[in-house]
């Protein structure tokens, strides 16, 4: 299998970036223009890295990519499923519907609150149920959904940690409505917190068939083109799962594309802990990597305009770019930006003959750049003139006010006051200071970084969690961590993962707060190998 | 009746609609005064939107319109913060509680009046209002948030929780009646909340509303809203929000807060579950300065809410007085329940109420009741 070479793409909003890699090699990059329906710009990019590199296609053992197109059309409301919403909760949980905080036009797409039903069920925390399952209410909820609906979700309080009840709940929908109708259930999507849990599992519900076409044609275009190989799809924490899982679980490719980013400069730079600093033309993410993955955010995520609990990288946004302005009084600096000339950078910067000063131009004075661009046509500078013309002072002042605010966002990301490395990626990478930052031991800026998200689309390993709740009193602490493991295990090769391979990353343990006893949530991650 | 009928047969023409922008702020601001406790405010909110969108109304009145004579209560919700995230109520709870607790008393409840300042028991103590038609009455019995039931203004002011009445979603109700025992009162109740599954929906400390005019934290609910709005237009402007929360405090009531630490969160002991912590989540974290606050470091202990602050080894602030910690740029507060390693945060500290102040509030909630071997100093003089 050590041979086998990899494919990966990053489905950008603009262009898709595909690589062609041997082990850590990377043998050919491609860049297309994104295609509406996806497959065309994969293709094009494919096409375009099997004529330059000359390999042939059955030595393909891979391909994956890295996509936000579900996000895109949850945000653009289209070719959404019509989705049958089951909450297994009442007499508790009613005074919430399903629903409720949502914008209304996604309601709509989604077929709205005619096809919600919230039947009688569910469970304690403890396995106790609140009341039985009402079986039959489900029954003549699906007689009156036939025809009605394309996907049916199932949300069951405490579902995560008692499945029971949600697996009932699917076997009966599936007795009524066929085959073709696709359930997900709440437990496989997310965590405790039942209203962002069955925001998730709709929300999954809804992108199903997007994933299932998109997943469907590129197989037929990879096989077209004499490749015999798995198609992997990158999920949120940066790590792969197979497609046909994904078809199943959409929504755990949000984040695909930012999270591709991060994992790609980390597998270009070694670095397995420390940050990664994506530096663009109006703005920075600060990510920062453990044992290899981004961190997860722990706040909740909004994904068109729907509050959710999924699982997403944690990235620090700030307002320094390339084309970030340097507001000065002489040569005092004021502040850096937070406006920035973006894409104008080659009409407004000073490099260029344009009025106004930017983090580009501070670097082209001190002399840091010293290749062409590669997102614009032109030169790093067509007016050495007016960059020859700055004051000295200023120049170094603003440096110094840029090495500040990244040394600040950094250390905001970090967790350790022990120095860490960083990696810096991105377009702007070029312009800011990589000494003296205090906090960080080394600055890396690795090749090929301008296709990191492609790169790490083809990193082979699969990610997946498990969580219980225990009560200490009851059960060991060890027990208790094995058992919710075990789980985490079978989750990851139900991704895909090879068994044998599989390891934990971490292990989070939550107590139970204004509540006696020794009761915790346990949360434990895993990573394995695909191939 | 509803809320405006019971206002016109007090003769009150003086009242304030509570609209759903109101309630945001109110919350916003109850979360921050719920110094790390209080639980996720997203329950308490959707509930309220609901109880709005069908129309029902939510009218707050001043306290100084309230007659002696009539009966009021307080709806809360009382049990695991967790629980409640997985499994929000049925829209009758309340409703329950509160007409089990009148067939108790034998009298009819005229008015509701909020427990603590909490993300969920503010909101929830408004959606009750709604759903019952009764005003909410602008107080509370904290201020801040407590973990337990009898940590109220009104228990050292002479009032009781007895009768309280727990009930769950299966319609089950426990009545507590303890008399002037408000320890075993809490007890109790969290007995009822475990064994209903980890959560309950109560109706408590019936009184008067003399007795609320004497017992109560006054205008709590205007202190809470002052707060929210100040941070939600800092946020909309682009001011600070931590400087905009300690105007509005100096505004609203006439005190001087103090911000006093940035930084990070590096380490979270946790303990919990051992016959010494209660039940309660008792722990320790340690924040390392950033910014203007490099090198210096801050220890904060909690009990389901934050109890004592010490930067460099020094104590700064005690029980009852507050201890905010909250996102530097959004003014969002962090909760001990949610807060990871990393978190950042500035550290804000408020005093406590003067009613919470009495020799027998800090003898019931101040720094020895918590296990501290400390007497307790305001904050101001801490920090002054």
């Amino acid at each position: 299998m050590a041979e086998k070479l990899r494919v990966g793409f990053d489905v950008g909003g603009t262009f898709t970036d595909g690589v062609l890699m041997r082990e850590r090699e990377v043998l050919a990059k491609a860049k297309s223009l994104t295609t509406q329906d996806v497959t065309g710009g994969i293709v094009n990019a494919l096409d375009e890295l099997l004529s330059q590199s000359k390999v042939d296609p059955k030595q393909i053992g891979m391909v994956s990519l890295g996509t936000t197109h579900t996000t895109n059309a949850i945000i653009e409301r289209r070719n959404l499923n019509k989705v049958g919403i089951f909450r297994l909760g009442a007499p508790a949980t009613t005074a919430i519907p399903p629903l409720t905080g949502w914008p209304e036009d996604l309601k709509e797409a989604i077929g709205g609150s005619e096809l919600v039903h919230i039947i009688r069920g569910g469970s304690e925390y403890d396995g106790r149920d609140i009341v039985p399952l009402d079986e039959k209410a489900i029954e003549q909820a699906c007689q009156k959904m036939k025809g009605k609906v394309d996907s049916v979700a199932i949300t069951g309080v405490f579902s995560p940690i008692i499945p029971d009840h949600e697996e009932r709940a699917a076997k009966i929908v599936r007795d009524v409505l066929g085959e073709e109708v696709h359930i997900t259930l709440s437990h496989r999507i997310a965590t405790i917190s039942l209203l962002e849990r069955e925001n998730s599992t709709i929300l999954n519900a809804a992108v199903i068939t997007v994933m299932q076409r998109a997943v469907r044609s590129l197989k037929q275009a990879v096989a077209e083109r004499g490749i015999d190989a798995p198609l992997y799809i990158v999920q949120n924490d940066g790590s792969v799962m197979s497609a046909d899982y994904a078809v199943d679980y959409p929504i755990f490719t949000v984040a695909s594309g930012p999270a591709a980013s991060v994992r790609g400069s980390v597998y270009l730079s070694g670095i397995e802990d420390g940050v990664v600093v994506d530096i663009g033309g109006t703005s920075t993410d600060v990510a920062y990597i453990v044992n290899g993955f981004p961190r997860e955010s722990s706040i909740t995520v909004t994904i068109g305009g729907v509050k959710t609990n999924i699982r997403c990288p944690d990235l620090l946004s700030i307002a320094l770019g390339g084309g970030t302005i340097v507001k000065h009084e002489g040569e005092k600096v004021k502040a850096l930006g937070p406006e920035s000339v973006g894409y104008n950078l080659v009409r407004l910067g000073k490099a260029f003959g344009g009025p106004l000063l930017t983090v580009h131009d501070i670097a082209v004075a001190l002399g840091k750049l010293d290749r062409k661009l590669n997102v614009f046509k032109t030169d790093f500078v067509t007016h050495p003139e007016k960059i020859a013309e700055l004051p000295k002072p200023l120049v170094e002042n603003a440096w110094e006010a840029i090495r500040v605010t990244i040394e600040e966002a950094i250390d905001k990301m970090k967790t350790t006051a022990e120095p860490v490395p960083a990696i810096f990626i991105g377009g702007g990478a070029m312009v800011v200071p990589k000494e003296g930052i205090a906090g960080v031991s080394e600055v890396l800026s690795p090749e090929h970084f301008e296709v990191g998200g492609a790169v790490g689309t083809t990193i082979a390993e699969i990610g997946a969690y498990a969580e219980g709740v225990v009560d200490l009193e009851q059960e060991a602490r060890d027990g208790a961590i094995a058992r919710v493991t075990e789980q985490a295990v079978e989750n990851a090769v139900a991704a895909g993962a090879i068994r044998d391979t599989v390891e934990v990353i971490d292990v989070e343990e939550i107590p139970f707060t204004y509540m006696p006893g020794k009761r915790e949530k346990i949360r434990v991650r895993v990573k394995g190998q695909v191939l | 009746m509803g809320a405006r009928e019971i206002l016109e047969s007090w003769g009150v023409k003086d009242y304030r609609v509570i609209d759903r922008a109101a309630i945001e702020e109110i919350t916003l601001g109850a979360s921050i005064l719920a110094t790390g406790g209080g639980g996720d405010p997203e329950i308490g909110l959707l509930w309220t939107y609901k109880v709005l969108d069908e129309g029902k109304e939510i009218i707050m009145v001043d306290p100084k319109y309230v007659p002696d004579e009539v009966q009021v209560a307080s709806p809360a919700t009382l049990g695991a913060a967790l629980v409640l995230t997985e499994k929000p109520p049925s829209g009758g709870v309340l409703n329950l509680a509160m007409r089990r607790l009148e067939r108790y008393l034998g009298r009819p409840i005229e008015a509701t009046i909020p427990i603590e300042c909490g993300g969920v028991n503010s909101p929830v103590a408004y959606a009750a209002a709604a759903e019952l038609g009764v005003p909410v009455i602008d107080v509370d019995g904290m201020n801040r948030a407590f973990p337990e039931l009898q940590m109220t203004s009104w228990v050292t002011h002479g009032v009781h929780a007895s009768p309280t009445v727990s009930v769950d979603d299966r319609e089950n109700v426990t009545v507590i009646d303890t008399g002037d025992d408000d320890v075993l009162a809490e007890n109790l109740a969290r007995r009822a909340a475990m064994a209903y599954g980890g959560i309950s929906w109560v109706a408590t400390y019936p009184m008067t509303g003399r007795q609320v005019k004497e017992a109560s934290i006054l205008y709590s609910q205007s202190i809470a809203w002052a707060v929210g709005k100040a941070v939600m237009n800092a946020r909309r402007e682009h001011l600070d929000p931590i400087e905009e929360l300690l105007k509005s405090l100096r505004r609203e009531r006439g005190v001087e807060g103090f911000s006093v630490f940035k930084g990070k969160i590096v380490d979270i002991n946790r303990e919990f579950g051992s016959e010494a912590t209660k039940g309660f989540t008792l722990g320790r974290v340690t924040m390392e300065g950033i910014e203007d606050y490099r090198g210096h470091t801050a220890q904060l202990d909690f009990q389901n809410e934050w109890l004592n602050l010490r930067i460099d080894g020094e104590v700064r602030c005690l029980p009852p007085d507050l201890i905010a910690v909250l996102d530097a740029e959004t003014g969002e507060p962090i909760r001990t329940d949610i807060m990871r390693y990393g978190y950042r945060g500035t550290i804000v500290l408020i005093p406590a109420h003067e009613r919470m102040r009495t020799e027998k509030g800090i003898e019931m909630f101040g720094p020895r009741h918590f296990g501290y071997d400390l007497d307790y100093v305001p904050v101001e003089e801490l920090n002054g």
